[in-house]
């Protein structure tokens, strides 16, 4: 697809390269009814986050922020996944009239980030549509008339991923974090968790070899102060009820996903 | 003390941030004209550098690389491809550095930039050939052949591109396991073992150095982005296990004499010392 577009600003490969045929099965299934890293259903993997600018000296003088580092940045990790992102912001927007300022996501993954095929360095659909998710997920809790003329702009990096929801889901604290770290004015801080459906059972945050079994799966961004949804996902089938009974676990899950992520960011201020 | 005020000598005092704003050079040169640097290092100090292998487990091979506060990550996706007729038994490297704004606003997003293309380019030269042999990547000679695409992504960017890639390569190349694969001539499939991994005997190792010349006097070794912005030239150089020479890369516009490049020479010996203690076994498998 995108392969046949020579691109000279890279060094490039063969026109054409395949993942070899892997004869022997890795994921083996035998987490049936437990979990293959040993957690249970409901819980959520290990998060560690860190924010920061680039160098660390911060004087009180606003002219600080050097202009290499941006206004505010984070790295989340949670279990494998791995993601780090870059908030610019708030600076000049492009309308120059406009009566709220607007907030825009860049996602990539790293080309050696998925467990699949190696990504092309070209910015493919499903890239596009989660920028477009991020956005979406995100900009509820931003005050943007506290910005009009302006925009605030957060470029996320996958380094690795594990599970593409609980990535997304990753994506969005992360972003939480480098918004807080910028002191952008929000609502409220989002929190976001993902769950996968194996056979009647919800799972929470399904690493990859378990969402590849699972049947359906939901995504939901949280503001737990405000007592708010901003975002919900599902692919996949399952009954109202089954639905109803994720959207319930999961918005707990988010609360103590947010719980985690404010503790840090107080521990950060000291 | 608040910004620009006149003291009693009838000078203008600036908060530091402040001067260091306004007249970065004249900033710079207080600490060299010292023979110090802002950031506290002595002119041939290199920042603490930090190597971990393996550390993405999508990757065939991986490292992270730390140079002070530039953080970089290299992974390498082993895939398989028909090789060119004109070299039916060699594989194929690809070597590419990504510089988005995630790392630096110094960076735009979209297609990559100046720097990001040389590094791309220059990492390809020296890493070809004369690091990983094509031939060892030969499945099938005619048939089939590994393709290392190895991509080198800046989380943290604070100065010194390539030494910072040079090194994540050279580590995750040492770390790269290799499925063993089989190709079947009938149907054409090249099938491959997980669990039979191998790894790939490099040619040589690279120990890269890069010095920077400030203000047209000031040699300092590791330059970081501030002080990179106004070096005038740049010297890298490039010595393999043995300490020989392989690549010494001078670039920008002031000139550099004889003598003060036998120095860069014999300083990026005293790295490769360092840095081949760094390069030893610091796998942490995740």
């Amino acid at each position: 697809m995108s392969t046949n577009v020579v691109d000279r600003r890279r060094v490039n490969g063969p026109a054409r390269s395949v993942e070899p045929l892997y004869t022997s099965a890795d994921t083996a299934e035998s987490f049936v009814n437990g979990r293959e890293d040993k957690r249970t259903l409901d819980q959520v993997r290990p998060i560690f986050m860190k924010t920061g600018p680039l160098s660390a000296q911060e004087s009180e003088l606003s002219l600080s922020a050097t202009a290499s580092a941006a206004s505010g940045s984070a790295f989340y990790e949670q279990g494998k996944i791995r993601i780090s992102c870059a908030v610019y912001g708030p600076r000049q927007g492009r309308k120059s009239n406009a009566r709220m300022g607007s907030f825009d996501c860049d996602f990539r993954y790293a080309p050696f980030s998925c467990s699949w095929k190696r990504r092309s360095h070209i910015k493919a659909a499903d890239e596009k549509e989660i920028s477009l998710m991020l956005e979406h997920a995100i900009a509820p809790a931003i005050r943007v008339e506290a910005y009009p003329k302006a925009c605030i702009d957060a470029f996320v990096t996958v380094i690795e991923s594990d599970g593409r929801a609980a990535t997304i889901a990753a994506a969005i604290n992360c972003i939480s974090a480098a918004l807080a770290d910028a002191g952008i004015e929000m609502y409220d801080s989002v929190a976001a968790c993902s769950m996968g459906l194996r056979g009647s059972q919800w799972v929470a945050d399904c690493t990859q070899s378990e969402e590849d079994v699972s049947s359906c799966s939901v995504l939901i961004a949280f503001m737990p102060s405000a007592d708010e949804i901003t975002y919900i996902l599902q692919h996949g089938k399952s009954t109202p009820e089954q639905t109803d009974q994720a959207v319930q676990t999961c918005t707990n899950l988010c609360t103590r996903v947010y719980a985690v992520i404010c503790r840090y960011l107080q521990s950060s201020l000291v | 003390m608040s910004q620009g005020d006149v003291a009693n000598t009838g000078q203008v005092v600036f908060a530091i941030e402040a001067f260091k704003r306004i007249h970065p050079v004249e900033f710079q040169r207080r600490f060299l004209s010292q023979e110090t640097r802002h950031n506290g290092r002595g002119f041939s100090q290199f920042r603490a550098t930090h190597v971990t292998k393996g550390t993405i487990s999508t990757a065939q091979g991986s490292s992270t690389v730390r140079i002070g506060n530039t953080t970089v990550v290299c992974g390498i996706k082993a895939e398989v491809s028909e090789p060119d007729v004109k070299a039916p038994n060699e594989g194929y490297l690809v070597t590419n550095v990504d510089l988005s704004p995630m790392c630096s606003a110094h960076f735009r997003p979209g297609a990559p930039g100046e720097t990001a293309q040389v590094s791309s380019e220059h990492l390809h030269r020296l890493f070809k050939g004369n690091v990983v042999d094509p031939e060892s990547l030969c499945i099938e000679a005619g048939q089939a052949v590994w393709v290392l695409s190895a991509d080198i992504v800046f989380v943290k960017y604070d100065g010194n591109v390539l030494d910072a890639a040079v090194i994540a390569l050279t580590a995750a190349l040492e770390d790269l396991q290799l499925p063993k694969a089989v190709f079947d001539s009938e149907t054409g499939v090249v099938s491959a073992d997980r669990t039979m991994g191998q790894g790939l005997t490099l040619r040589k190792r690279l120990f890269p150095a890069t010095f920077s010349l400030i203000d047209g006097v000031y040699l300092v070794a590791d330059a970081d982005d501030a002080e990179e912005q106004l070096a005038t030239a740049t010297v890298l150089v490039v010595l393999d296990d043995n300490g020989h020479l392989v690549n010494i890369w001078k670039r920008g516009a002031g000139n550099i004499s004889r003598e003060t490049i036998s120095r860069c020479v014999d300083d990026a010996g005293v790295r490769k010392a360092t840095l081949t203690k760094e390069l030893q076994d610091n796998t942490q498998k995740s």
